[in-house]
């Protein structure tokens, strides 16, 4: 399999708190991978950090050959880099459909229209069919991080990054993300998803990447992660002398 | 009682969705009335003239004069995230543009529009490089110093007779008609540019700056980009409106032409209408203009006046009077809705 991203040595500081530290990990094509870490791992930063919010202080971001580490963050929405927000970030005053036209009008450069036409067939993907007329700003929790996701994939990425989809949301609510997400890497997207509940690194995620203050600490196939001392240890602590 | 709250913004919510599904404004806004009211509208504007008083077409010109401005502040205040406190910088601009061009040059007036529109121009260019540099509030705080600077500049400056300033006299021979037809084609203008950019490709990017600007971004906004061409457009517009309000003043003076004071009715008028709505700056022009004229024999009380009701306003209807509205009826008389 080809890699489409490879973070090297990453870092990270604010003041002298060092978010990433030496951070490295690749990802391939078309695989979904999620990442785990405890709060303040680092993870929304690095999610940051590869969508151009934040300024990386040392290391590289290779995507699809090319370090992006200092394109700007329309930029990098336009090479195919899309993301959702661990808060939704939707457009509260437009409708449904509008929100769906920013991404594949300003995400991929698409005329209105052509935008428009493929609005249809990604509200049927994230489950929204039918209701393009309604109002951001009324929707759901729910509805609006299929929103988000929806927003994202209009601009048609190769990359989509997740940010914690899963919580606040029911088990039922969790398996229609994860029934989003899937159908997303039917059509060739790669994902890296972060994410605190478990049942979606398991079941949704090819590779499990677990970070820690800023640094990578185990990845692999989900199961084998999870079971992994190395995370037991970063979520319960090392174990004292017997 | 929790439960009653939520309850009560369930249904809230459900008022919404269904407002912005079938509501009677959006089916007469869209319906096959929508072109005859426009028509009619239009008709009733345009005859004001015929059947007005004097004072009326006075009142109705000043509602087009800052209904035109109050639409140019709305595109950066209430959509581009633009802050400014520096409009009067293009007024003052179009009108010694007029000045210069019919007075001291004695070209015939209607040239001013066109070296007040791109002087206008020009010069957003030339001060955006420096003044884009700024966020926030320092933006906001460097565009009216640009300001205060254009009018000390003026006040020293022989070519434009300093501080004494000019009498526009080609205004003696305009009659109200005249100059009621003009601002009739700025303020109608202005509102068109407004509508038309909101629909078009620029518009989307605008509504989801308006809604979100970081969002915006991450979506593939360059949100630089969009803030200049708005910056620029409503510089330009302004500065037209800035050409067209002298001609009807008759005398310009560098402390008024470049006084805050114009700005402050921009912003009260937006604040009040609705931010980033299109009918937002119609509504709050109408009602600026009319309080002026109850008001006009106690300037002092008329300001506290509207510093009053801007501060209700804001307190009890953030999203201004279009904003109060559109929460029970979704009404968008300037439908920019893509479906």
């Amino acid at each position: 399999m080809d890699e489409i991203l490879r973070v090297e040595n990453l870092s990270i500081a604010f003041g002298h708190n060092r978010v990433l530290n030496d951070l490295s990990f690749e990802v391939f094509e078309n695989e979904v991978l999620g990442i785990i870490g405890p709060n303040g791992a680092g993870k929304t930063v690095l999610l940051n950090v590869l969508t151009g919010i934040l300024k990386p202080d040392s290391g590289r971001i290779v995507y699809k050959g090319k370090d992006i580490a200092k394109t700007k963050i329309a930029l990098r929405t336009r090479m195919g880099i899309g993301r959702t927000f661990q808060v939704p970030r939707s457009f509260e005053g437009m409708s449904v459909y509008e929100n769906i036209m920013v991404g594949g009008v300003y995400g991929r450069l698409l005329s209105e229209k052509e935008a428009g036409a493929g609005a249809d067939e990604i509200l049927e993907h994230i489950g929204m069919a039918g209701r393009r007329g309604e109002i951001a700003g009324a929707l759901g929790l729910l509805d609006r991080k299929r929103l988000e996701i929806g927003v994202a994939l209009a601009s048609k990425p190769d990359l989509l990054l997740i940010d914690e989809a899963a919580g606040g949301l029911t088990e039922s609510e969790i398996a229609n993300i994860l029934e989003i997400v899937r159908g997303a890497k039917q059509k060739g997207v790669t994902v890296i998803w972060i994410e605190h509940v478990l049942q979606t690194m398991l079941e949704g995620t090819d590779r499990t990447l677990c970070i820690a203050e800023g640094r990578n600490v185990i990845c692999g196939p989900p199961r084998m992660v999870m079971d992994s001392p190395e995370v037991h240890a970063v979520y319960l602590g090392t174990e004292e002398d017997e | 009682m929790g439960a009653v709250f939520s309850k009560i913004k369930d249904n809230l919510k459900e008022g919404i969705r269904e407002n912005s599904e079938n509501s009677l404004a959006r089916k007469i806004a869209h319906g096959k009335n929508a072109k005859f009211i426009w028509i009619a509208v239009m008709a009733v504007l345009l005859t004001v003239p015929a059947y007005a008083g004097d004072y009326a077409i006075n009142v109705m010109i000043l509602m087009l004069f800052y209904m035109a401005l109050g639409q140019m502040w709305n595109l950066l205040g209430g959509y581009a995230g633009l802050v400014s406190l520096g409009q009067q910088s293009f007024i003052g601009i179009g009108g010694y543009a007029l000045a210069i061009v019919s007075e001291k040059y004695g070209l015939p007036a209607p040239l001013a529009f066109a070296v007040a529109a791109g002087v206008s121009v020009l010069f957003a260019l030339v001060i955006s490089i420096p003044i884009f540099k700024m966020q926030g509030v320092y933006f906001t705080i460097g565009t009216w110093i640009v300001s205060e600077c254009l009018a000390l500049w003026f006040s020293t400056w022989a070519w434009v007779h300093y501080a004494q300033g000019y009498n526009i006299t080609v205004t003696y021979n305009l009659s109200a008609k005249q100059i009621y037809y003009v601002a009739f084609a700025v303020g109608i203008g202005s509102l068109a540019v407004v509508y038309f950019i909101l629909r078009s490709k620029l518009g989307l990017a605008l509504m989801a700056m308006r809604d979100n600007s970081a969002a915006a971004e991450v979506r593939g906004v360059e949100l630089y980009r969009t803030k200049l061409k708005c910056f620029v457009i409503s510089a330009c517009v302004t500065g037209v409106a800035g050409a067209a309000i002298y001609l009807q003043q008759a005398f310009i003076q560098p402390s008024n032409a470049f006084g805050i004071s114009w700005t402050v009715s921009m912003v009260f008028i937006v604040v009040i209408g609705g931010l980033g709505t299109v009918e937002g700056p119609i509504i709050g022009a109408v009602i600026y203009v009319l309080i002026r004229q109850f008001l006009y024999n106690f300037p002092g009380f008329s300001m506290v006046i509207l510093g009053i009701i801007a501060i209700a306003i804001i307190l009890l209807a953030p999203r201004g009077i279009m904003g109060l509205v559109q929460k029970w009826v979704s009404i968008d008389i300037f439908s920019v809705r893509r479906r």
